[in-house]
């Protein structure tokens, strides 16, 4: 539950013990704390990984929050998740793991930066 | 002839063999403030009255050439890096940009890059007024030219653990291999921002005609470098030797039989199994 959430739940349950409740209020609070009038949106975070291990370091990072695209902090050490486990943690879902048919592409080349991972949040 | 009209150019080389390692390593070398400021002036406002974005004409103006194109110590890593009487640049590009730009520029490779071990030209960039890091300079990942990308496929990336600003004063210039990765930075101060940048070509097979150093050792050599942080390991590093063996005229010894041989960074008691056969040797080893 949201901080938005727990003030409209708090106000209704304030109003309630004052038998100021009504049914108008009571029908307002539930639609806000059901967010029916604002859609929540989703967050989405790219993370490339040395390795296909949820725990190995990430070396690149892109994040998607409020519709806006994000950069890290300019010093990688500063970044929000030094591993994909660690956003996991954070409440971050894995939609798409590193595809393995790369690995069937050529013994020698290497393409892209690391292993990429995506994830997402809705709020 | 002036120096404007001529089409191919020779000079001292300035680069050491370690210097040339360290270009195969990295894929880019900074020269940092080596113009004068009169020139970086002159070359600024020659911009200022050309702001398009390939004003070539400066390319026929002698301070221009004189100054920048065939500086000694540009002019020398160039020679160093494609042999002897290189190609001078017939078309002059400008990333000019007014700042500030909040956004950050998209990562990329340039259009009709050609991976390989080879490096028969050079795209090198000038700055001819301060750049710092509120100027936005471009951002390039070292190491990079060394992993293969589309800049189709590069638009999802965005911070980059390595990559740096080529923050730098005015009458900086610095050379590059083609496809490394690269993009425009952030800027947050006022003002226009010139980055020039021209290309240099081979004419002639590569040697290791530089400033060859006598105790360099190609067995013990580290030809590992950033781009081995992207990448399985190893493979940078053998991309590395490979580089370096061609720039030496060598390719045709190169070699790699995979496991702990050479070109593989370790702490040996006897040349390393593989080490390709004719490469010198120092001169105080006896053999």
């Amino acid at each position: 539950m949201t901080e938005t959430q727990k003030e409209t739940m708090e106000t209704l349950v304030t109003e309630l013990q004052q038998g100021a409740l009504t049914e108008a209020s009571l029908r307002k609070g539930i639609v806000d704390i059901a967010g029916a009038d604002s859609p929540k949106r989703q967050d989405v975070l790219y993370l490339q990984a040395v390795t296909t291990s949820p725990g190995a370091a990430v070396v690149g990072m892109l994040l998607v929050e409020d519709g806006e695209l994000r950069e890290g902090p300019p010093n990688s050490e500063d970044w929000p998740y030094q591993t994909v486990i660690e956003a996991v943690r954070d409440g971050w879902r894995i939609i798409s793991f590193p595809n393995m048919a790369l690995l069937a592409v050529d013994e020698k080349e290497f393409y892209g930066l690391g292993a990429e991972f995506i994830l997402e949040r809705w709020r | 002839m002036r120096i404007s009209e001529r089409k191919t150019y020779d000079c001292e080389p300035t680069m050491t063999d370690t210097q040339v390692l360290e270009f195969c390593k990295n894929g880019y070398l900074m020269l940092e403030g080596v113009v004068p400021d009169d020139v970086n002036r002159r070359a600024t406002k020659y911009c200022d009255q050309h702001s398009n974005m390939e004003p070539s004409g400066i390319l026929m103006e002698d301070w221009f050439v004189e100054n920048v194109i065939v500086h000694p110590e540009a002019a020398g890593a160039v020679r160093s890096l494609l042999g002897a009487n290189f190609h001078l640049p017939i078309l002059m590009s400008n990333h000019r940009v007014q700042c500030p730009i909040q956004t950050v520029g998209g990562w990329h490779v340039d259009g009709n890059y050609h991976y390989t071990h080879e490096l028969n030209f050079l795209q090198v960039f000038y700055y001819p007024q301060d750049t710092p890091i509120e100027m936005g300079p471009t951002q390039i990942v070292p190491g990079t030219h060394l992993v293969r990308n589309k800049a189709r496929f590069m638009g999802h990336l965005a911070s980059i653990k390595g990559a740096i600003p080529t923050t730098a004063p005015a009458g900086s210039i610095f050379l590059t291999v083609y496809h490394i990765w690269h993009r425009r930075g952030p800027s947050t101060a006022s003002g226009i921002r010139n980055l020039l940048k021209y290309f240099y070509w081979r004419t002639t097979p590569p040697q290791r005609d530089w400033v060859t150093e006598p105790d360099f050792d190609f067995a013990t050599a580290q030809y590992t470098g950033p781009g081995g942080a992207y990448v399985e390991q190893f493979r940078d590093t053998i991309k590395v030797s490979e580089m370096f063996l061609w720039l030496c005229g060598r390719h045709k010894s190169f070699q790699n039989l995979g496991g702990q041989s050479w070109p593989l960074p370790a702490d040996r008691n006897d040349l390393p199994y593989g080490f390709p056969a004719g490469l010198p040797q120092p001169q105080s080893v006896e053999l």
